[in-house]
């Protein structure tokens, strides 16, 4: 009677083994999207005095002269056949400086820069370059006219 | 006991408050006039294909210089796009303009452009 008690229970030991082995999945075969990259995004947004045909910036600071022509430079990566970047560029006072837009279709990484100028001199204080990305915000940068 | 002697100030005071220090500031210091800025923008990544007709096409102009003046908010290749319906034309104009501008990046409000024919 012991001994076919042993036996069911090892059976039954044997069952669960085998029925754990089926419910597991097979090892990971990746779970990250798997349609390729056709969202575009902005990875970084630079400011400086010049830019280069590359369209990044070639003196980068956050610290500009009245007579300075104002560079922002948006790196995007992804794919798009038409995505809109607006640069809104604002003063301390909550003044809209300047708003541009451009329209792009990019197809990886890319760069698009906006720029500003004063033919008579940037007010010193402080200003803001906000990116908007099909108008969602998409960076933000600080910089200082002294 | 008030509230201002017990060293807190309520919700209305402080209000009244800060907005009284932010006017006198605005007194002292007077709006900034941004009204002449110059702006653009380009970019290493292509337009999207127009789906519009270009605005304003030269009618019975076809291989006739124009004269364009800027505006605010121009580019090159706005122009190139809005004259010629291929922003990617813009070097047509430049070549055009030398003389004018130095940055194809960076036109003002006012300039006088040579837009050659299409």
């Amino acid at each position: 009677m012991m001994q076919s008690k042993k036996i069911t229970l090892a059976l039954c030991a044997a069952l669960l083994v085998v029925a754990a082995g089926c419910g597991r999945k097979p090892a990971d075969t990746g779970t990250t999207g798997t349609t390729g990259t056709t969202v575009v995004k902005v990875t970084d947004v630079s400011l400086g005095r010049a830019i280069g045909s590359d369209k990044a910036i070639s003196d980068s600071t956050d610290n500009f002269r009245p007579n300075d022509t104002i560079y922002a430079s948006v790196s995007t990566e992804g794919s798009a056949s038409s995505a809109t970047l607006r640069a809104k560029w604002s003063f301390e006072d909550g003044q809209t400086v300047d708003q541009s837009t451009q329209t792009i279709a990019p197809d990886g990484p890319k760069r698009t820069e906006f720029h500003i100028a004063k033919p008579n001199g940037w007010p010193a204080g402080k200003y803001k370059v906000e990116v908007f990305l099909n108008d969602q915000p998409a960076g933000t940068k600080s910089f200082d006219v002294k | 006991m008030h509230p201002s002697q017990s060293g807190r100030l309520n919700q209305g005071e402080f209000t009244v408050g800060f907005f009284d220090k932010f006017g006198k500031q605005d007194e002292k210091k007077p709006k900034a006039d941004f009204s002449n800025v110059q702006s653009g923008s380009s970019s290493t990544a292509a337009e999207p294909a127009a789906t519009l007709p270009p605005l304003n096409p030269p009618v019975g102009t076809t291989g006739q210089s124009q004269t364009y003046v800027v505006v605010a908010g121009d580019s090159l290749s706005k122009i190139a796009k809005r004259f010629y319906g291929d922003a990617n034309k813009w070097p047509r104009i430049h070549e055009a303009n030398r003389d004018l501008i130095k940055n194809p990046d960076l036109i003002h409000p006012g300039q006088k452009l040579t837009i050659p024919g299409a």
